[in-house]
C-alpha cells in the first residue's frame, strides 16, 4: 500500500526545545482511577507509572477487566486520573479545564477504537473532517488535508462512500486517516483489529508499523500477541496494575 | 457565517433527514403554533387597517358635532347655523369648519335615477372632509350666497346618472328641484364593509348643493342644520377641540352636541385590539409551549441514540460547547423549517377566514419575521436541555454505548 511521502507532520516531527529533546511525551506516577459504584468503589487502575518516550511504540496487555482501556483514555486524556500525577509533553493535565482538555486531544492525540466509530450519516472522507471542526481550521483547508490523510492509508478511492459500504479494514484505515489528520504527536489505538478477520488484521498492523517507522509515537491497547509482540515494549495489566514491563 | 455554522447546518439537515418521518411528526406543533399565530394575528391586523383606512377618509384631525338625541315623537334636532361661524372663531386651532344639511333622496337625470344623499353644504366642506375633485368645480361662496341651484355629484352618483357622457354641465332632478351639475367627486374608499368600527358616509353617493338651496320643505327650524364638521390644522389638539366646541354650541343652545372624535374612536379600537392581541399572544404562548415540548422530546430521543457520537466526537476534540451547539443547531433547523410551513399554512388560513368568514385580514411583514424568530427561540429554548444534557455526557462512558 503506497503511503505519501511527505513527513508524517507532527506525529513523528514533535518539535521540542532543545533542552527537553528527551524529555517524555506521557508521564504517569502512581495513577488511579476508581468509580464509585453504589456505595463502594471500582478500581479500574491502582498505581500506575509509566512513561512514553516520543517515536515510541508500546504495547499495553492484559485480560479483560484489567484497566487497559482506562489506562488509554487517560493517556488520551479523555479521562482523569482519580489520584496521581499525569504530565503531558511536561505539562501537568490535572490543572486543565474541559476546554483545554478537549483542544489537547484534538492537536496532539489521535484516537483508533476497535470497533472504528465512524459517524455513519458522514461520508468517509466528511468523517476524516470531522477534527477540523474542532480545530478551527479554515474551510478552504478540510478536504485537502483529509484527501492527504486518507492518501495515507490508501482510502482515497473511497472518499465519498458511506461508512456502510466500506469492508472493516477500510473502515479501520477511514479511522486511522481520522486521526492522523491533525498531525497528532500520539496516536492511541484501542484493540484496533479485534473486529476484523486475520488478513485485514494484519493489514491494518502492517499499517501502524508503517506509520510508526515514519516516526509517530504509537500506544496500542491489545489481546492480540501478535499485535503486541510487534511494539518495542509490552506492558502487561493487571487488576489495574502493571504487572511486567518486556522489551520483546 | 463562521464555517463552523455552516459545517453544522449542513450536518443538523442531514441528520434531520435521516429520519424524516419522525423529524416531520415532530414539528407539527411548531407548524401548527406558527399557523394559528400568523392566520389570527392576520384577522387583528385586518381590522386594523380597515380602521385606518376608514379614519383616514373621515380624517384624524375631523371632529363631527351632532345634535343631541330627541325624544320620542319630537321633531328631530338639529345645531344652530350661526355656531359654525363662531366655532371657527373660538375653537383653537381649526383649519375649517362646515355646516352639513343631509337628506336622504332619489336624483334622476335623462330617465336614470339614484338614491343618494343631498347634502347642503358651503365650499368649507371641501377643506373639512378632505373631498378631492375629479372633475369642474367644487360649491363656491357665491353658489351659497346665490342660492344656486349648482351640484356636485360622488363617484358613484357620477357613473349610476350619466354612464355614457360627462355630466358636466348636465341637469339633476333632486327631490322636487333641479340643480346644474358643475363638479364630481374623486372615488373614495368606502367604509361599508360589516364589523366596522364606525359607520362613515359614503361620499361616493352623495350630492352637494349649497346650503340654502337645499329645500326641505316646511323645515320647522329653517337656520337649523344636522352637523357641524370641522378640521384642525394639527390632530393633537382634536380632544380638547371637540370639548371646546360642544361647550360653544351647548351655550346657544341649552344642550350639549355628540361629538364624533375618529381619532378617540381609534383609541378605543386600539385598546380592543391590544385585548385581542393578548388573547392571541396566549393561545400562541400555549402552542408554542406544546410545540416545543415534543421538540425536547424528539431532541432528547436524538441525543440518546447518538450518545456514542457524542463520545467519538468528544474524543476528536469537540468540547462540551461544540457539542450542544450541535444539537442546538438541530432542534432550531426543527422548528424555523416549523415555523415556515406554519407560515405558509397561517398565510393559507387567512385567506380561508377571509373567504369564508369575510372577516377582512391582512398578514403584516413583520409578523412572519416575528413567527420564525420565535420559532427559532423555541428551537434554542428547548433543544437547551438536551443539548445540555448531550454536553454533559461522561466521554469515556458515551463511547462505551452500544
Amino acid at each position: 500500500m503506497p503511503l505519501a511521502h511527505e513527513p508524517l507532520g507532527g506525529l513523528g516531527g514533535v518539535k521540542h526545545p532543545p533542552d527537553e529533546g528527551n524529555a517524555p511525551l506521557v508521564v504517569l506516577r502512581d495513577v488511579v482511577r476508581a468509580y464509585p459504584r453504589g456505595a463502594s468503589q471500582v478500581v479500574a487502575l491502582a498505581g500506575v507509572s509509566l512513561e512514553i518516550r516520543a517515536g515510541e511504540k508500546l504495547a499495553i496487555m492484559g485480560p479483560s477487566g484489567s484497566g487497559k482501556t482506562t489506562l488509554l483514555s487517560i493517556l488520551g486524556c479523555l479521562d482523569r486520573p482519580t489520584a496521581g500525577e499525569q504530565l503531558f509533553e511536561g505539562r501537568s493535565v490535572a490543572s486543565l479545564g474541559d476546554d483545554a482538555l478537549s483542544r489537547l486531544r484534538n492537536r496532539a492525540v489521535g484516537f483508533v477504537f476497535q470497533a472504528f466509530h465512524l459517524i455513519p450519516q458522514l461520508t468517509v472522507v466528511e468523517n476524516v473532517e470531522t477534527p477540523l471542526l474542532y480545530e478551527g481550521a479554515p474551510l478552504h483547508d478540510w478536504r485537502p488535508r483529509a484527501l492527504r490523510a486518507l492518501e495515507r492509508v490508501g482510502l482515497v478511492h473511497r472518499a465519498d462512500h458511506r461508512p456502510s459500504e466500506l469492508s472493516g479494514g477500510e473502515a479501520q484505515r477511514a479511522a486511522i486517516a481520522r486521526a492522523l489528520v491533525t498531525a497528532p504527536r500520539l496516536l492511541l489505538a484501542d484493540e484496533p483489529t479485534g473486529n476484523l478477520d486475520s488478513r485485514t488484521g494484519d493489514e491494518i498492523r502492517a499499517l501502524l508499523d508503517e506509520l510508526h517507522a515514519q516516526g509517530a509515537t504509537v500506544v496500542l491497547v491489545t489481546h492480540n500477541e501478535a499485535l503486541g509482540r510487534g511494539a518495542e515494549r509490552v506492558l502487561r495489566l493487571r487488576d489495574g496494575r502493571v504487572e511486567s514491563e518486556e522489551r520483546p | 457565517m463562521s464555517p463552523a455554522l455552516v459545517v453544522l447546518l449542513q450536518l443538523g439537515a442531514r441528520s434531520l433527514r435521516l429520519h424524516k418521518l419522525r423529524s416531520s411528526l415532530s414539528i407539527l406543533g411548531v407548524v401548527f403554533g406558527v399557523a394559528a399565530v400568523v392566520a389570527m394575528s392576520s384577522v387583528g391586523e385586518g381590522a386594523r387597517r380597515e380602521t385606518l383606512a376608514q379614519i383616514a377618509a373621515l380624517g384624524i384631525d375631523t371632529v363631527t358635532l351632532k345634535p343631541p338625541a330627541s325624544a320620542l315623537g319630537e321633531p328631530a334636532a338639529t345645531l344652530p347655523l350661526a355656531a359654525a361661524d363662531s366655532l371657527f372663531r373660538v375653537v383653537p386651532g381649526v383649519q375649517a369648519v362646515a355646516p352639513l344639511r343631509v337628506v336622504e333622496l332619489s336624483a334622476d337625470a335623462g330617465g336614470r335615477s339614484a338614491s343618494v344623499i343631498a347634502l347642503g353644504t358651503t365650499p368649507r366642506y371641501a377643506d373639512a372632509a378632505r373631498l378631492e375633485l375629479a372633475a369642474g368645480r367644487f360649491l363656491a361662496d357665491l353658489d351659497v350666497a346665490d342660492r344656486k341651484r349648482v351640484a356636485v355629484l360622488g363617484a358613484s352618483v357620477a357613473r349610476a346618472l350619466f354612464p355614457l357622457q360627462s355630466p358636466l354641465g348636465e341637469s339633476v332632478r333632486l327631490g322636487g328641484d333641479w340643480y346644474r351639475v358643475v363638479g364630481t367627486l374623486q372615488e373614495r374608499a368606502s367604509p361599508r364593509t360589516r364589523g366596522a368600527a364606525i359607520r362613515g358616509r359614503d361620499l361616493n353617493r352623495a350630492v352637494l348643493v349649497p346650503l340654502p338651496a337645499l329645500d326641505r320643505g316646511g323645515d320647522p327650524r329653517p337656520d337649523g342644520v344636522d352637523e357641524i364638521v370641522f378640521r384642525l390644522a394639527n390632530a393633537d389638539g382634536v380632544t380638547q377641540a371637540a370639548g371646546v366646541a360642544q361647550a360653544l354650541v351647548r351655550r346657544s343652545t341649552g344642550a350639549a352636541p355628540e361629538a364624533v372624535v375618529p381619532r378617540e374612536i381609534l383609541r378605543q379600537r386600539e385598546r380592543t385590539q391590544r385585548v385581542f392581541n393578548v388573547v392571541t399572544g396566549a393561545v400562541a404562548a400555549i402552542s408554542l409551549l406544546v410545540g416545543g415540548i415534543g421538540i425536547m422530546n424528539i431532541m432528547l430521543a436524538s441525543v440518546a441514540e447518538r450518545t456514542r457520537e457524542v463520545g467519538v466526537r468528544r474524543a476528536l476534540g469537540a468540547r462540551r460547547r461544540d457539542v450542544a451547539a450541535q444539537f442546538l443547531v438541530e432542534s432550531s433547523l426543527l422548528t424555523v423549517t416549523g415555523g415556515l410551513f406554519g407560515s405558509a399554512l397561517g398565510l393559507v388560513g387567512a385567506v380561508l377566514i377571509q373567504t369564508f368568514a369575510g372577516w377582512p385580514t391582512a398578514v403584516h411583514p413583520l409578523m412572519l419575521a416575528v413567527a420564525l424568530i420565535v420559532a427559532l427561540a423555541v428551537g434554542i429554548g428547548f433543544g437547551f436541555y438536551p443539548a445540555w444534557h448531550a454536553a454533559g455526557l461522561d466521554p469515556v462512558e458515551a463511547l462505551r454505548r452500544e
